[in-house]
């Protein structure tokens, strides 16, 4: 076999495997929305399910997504200050802008970015280690079925705490660039909490981000989880494969979103 | 023992990422029947009983269960029958985030439409059966690998199947469980009339309650006979393996 053909034999199988994966994520996904939206709730949900999830998402998310958020509010306002008071006295205009910036895009990418990290590679870890060890197929032969019993709790989940933690986030780092604005350039308070320039457009944009990013990320996680092989070495390429999934599915995401609200609101949004 | 093939499969063949498996494996079963499939491992004899519950697909073949094909159902016509014919997989399998009586629940919950208050009744009734009431409460973790695989055991025959497939029931357990796992399944099969299929490496439990053997060899079944029959048998491959000799003419994959 020619060296040509055999890389055409392989680009092939790539190709393949590349399309068979995303209509595997295509059910997955199809699964999981019709899951929600019927059966989950004619009430065949498992007991307290979706409160643990949302325990897990959300409490024990809360400090790492204050904290980051919170450090990136002080950069950022930081070196805006730095840069504009360099340039131009345009300081007493970052509070506000900041906080545009936090509603439309900042906070519930950020936040999505976070949730990628923790609980998207927890729930790859997860599902991967209960596919690897036949917990999957067990519950199969118990009549579940494992997207509806392991991925819609977390999907519902997942989608609350998303907006619920992108506005803690927001709150933080709004609150840590005020701060910093007062305490590094003597930026008044009042003027920095300024909320004058954000609509409820924006409001309603940064809420849509962060319902579509709590919904990609369980979505793509369980479903590298589901195709765990192996043993715990393709546990942790899944949970890996999950975080550069998610992270990958929130930026992508983040641009369709902003591009949709562009054309639909105007430049101007 | 009926010696109509309640179970069938009929020239079944599976590979994986382009490795074949099982290469034209015809295989049967009767009712009451206890078959044990052995060979070496990584011989695709997992692979082979999970075809039988729809947990795996064939690439070509056919399977049939009670006279009906099952190889082409969707997975949510194979609901039925998994109702029928249960599984015990080698590592237990328990959900490891629920008590032993959660577990055994789950398919009394799930196939049999029981309400959660009196599915855990019957699976605490169910456990009692097995000597592991006290011990219903309790998560996989806290006990040992024998009351796991008795309690997975307990949830395949809660709702009562027709079929037990075991895949190495007795792997990893004291000579003594092991013993009455092999009498739990004997006496499944004489009392109830529960066809058990199962997958072993254990010579003790092979030679001492199987009714037939099926060897499983290169993707297909070398040899298919009573224990007699296997015993007697003059092919070299199988003299091999039931004397477990190191050195023969039988090709095992990683020697």
């Amino acid at each position: 076999m020619t060296i040509g053909r055999r890389t055409l034999i392989r680009i092939g199988a790539r190709t393949l495997a590349a399309g068979t994966a995303a209509l595997d994520l295509i059910s997955v996904a199809i699964q999981t929305i019709v899951g929600s939206l019927w059966s989950y709730w004619r009430g065949k949900r498992p007991k307290g399910a979706i409160a643990r999830q949302m325990y897990f998402v959300g409490n024990r998310s809360l400090l790492f997504v204050l904290v980051t958020l919170g450090f990136v509010g002080m950069v950022m306002v930081y070196q805006t200050c730095l840069l504009t008071t360099k340039i131009i006295d345009g300081r007493n205009q970052v509070g506000a802008q900041w906080a545009r910036l936090l509603v439309l895009d900042v906070g519930p990418s950020l936040t999505a970015m976070m949730l990628a990290t923790r609980v998207g590679a927890g729930i790859a870890a997860e599902v991967g280690s209960m596919k690897v060890t036949e917990q999957l197929d067990a519950l199969r032969m118990s009549g579940v079925t494992p997207v509806r019993y392991l991925i819609v709790p977390r999907f519902l989940a997942c989608i609350v705490m998303s907006v619920a933690l992108s506005m803690f986030g927001m709150a933080a780092s709004w609150g840590a660039g005020g701060l910093t604005g007062y305490y590094s350039f003597q930026i008044n308070p009042r003027i920095f909490f300024d909320l004058s320039l954000v609509q409820p457009s924006h409001v309603a944009v940064g809420i849509m981000k962060a319902v579509a990013f709590g919904a990609a990320i369980p979505i793509v996680s369980g479903f590298c989880g589901l195709r765990a092989q192996g043993s715990s070495e393709g546990v942790g390429a899944a949970a890996t494969a999950a975080v550069i999934g998610s992270s990958f599915a929130v930026l992508i995401l983040d641009v369709l979103i902003s591009f949709v609200a562009m054309v639909a609101l105007g430049a101007g949004m | 023992m009926d010696a109509a093939p309640f179970i069938s499969m009929r020239g079944v063949r599976k590979a994986f990422a382009g490795k074949p498996v099982l290469a034209g494996l015809d295989l049967q079963a009767g009712r009451g029947e206890v078959l044990f499939v052995v060979g070496t491992s990584g011989v695709g004899k997992s692979v082979t009983i999970k075809h039988l519950v729809g947990l795996l697909r064939v690439d070509a073949g056919e399977i049939w269960f009670d006279g009906r094909r099952i190889d082409d159902l969707p997975e949510h016509e194979m609901s039925a029958i998994r109702r029928r014919v249960a599984m015990v997989f080698q590592s237990a399998t328990l959900f490891d985030s629920m008590t032993l009586a959660e577990n055994v629940a789950l398919p009394l919950r799930k196939h049999g439409r029981l309400r959660a208050a009196a599915a855990l009744a019957e699976a605490r009734r169910r456990l009692d059966e097995v000597y592991l009431g006290d011990l219903a409460d309790r998560f996989p973790a806290e006990v040992s690998d024998g009351v796991r695989k008795r309690a997975a055991i307990a949830r395949a025959l809660t709702l009562e199947p027709e079929v037990v497939l075991l895949d190495e029931p007795t792997t990893g357990l004291d000579p003594i469980n092991a013993r009455r796992i092999d009498r739990l399944i004997r006496e499944l099969a004489d009392r109830r009339g529960v066809t058990a299929i199962v997958v072993s490496h254990d010579l003790n439990s092979i030679f001492s309650i199987a009714d037939r053997i099926a060897l499983l060899y290169q993707g297909t079944v070398r040899a298919c006979g009573t224990p007699g029959e296997i015993r007697a048998s003059a092919d070299p491959v199988v003299v091999q393996f039931i004397h477990g000799h190191a050195t023969g003419p039988m090709e095992t994959p990683g020697f």
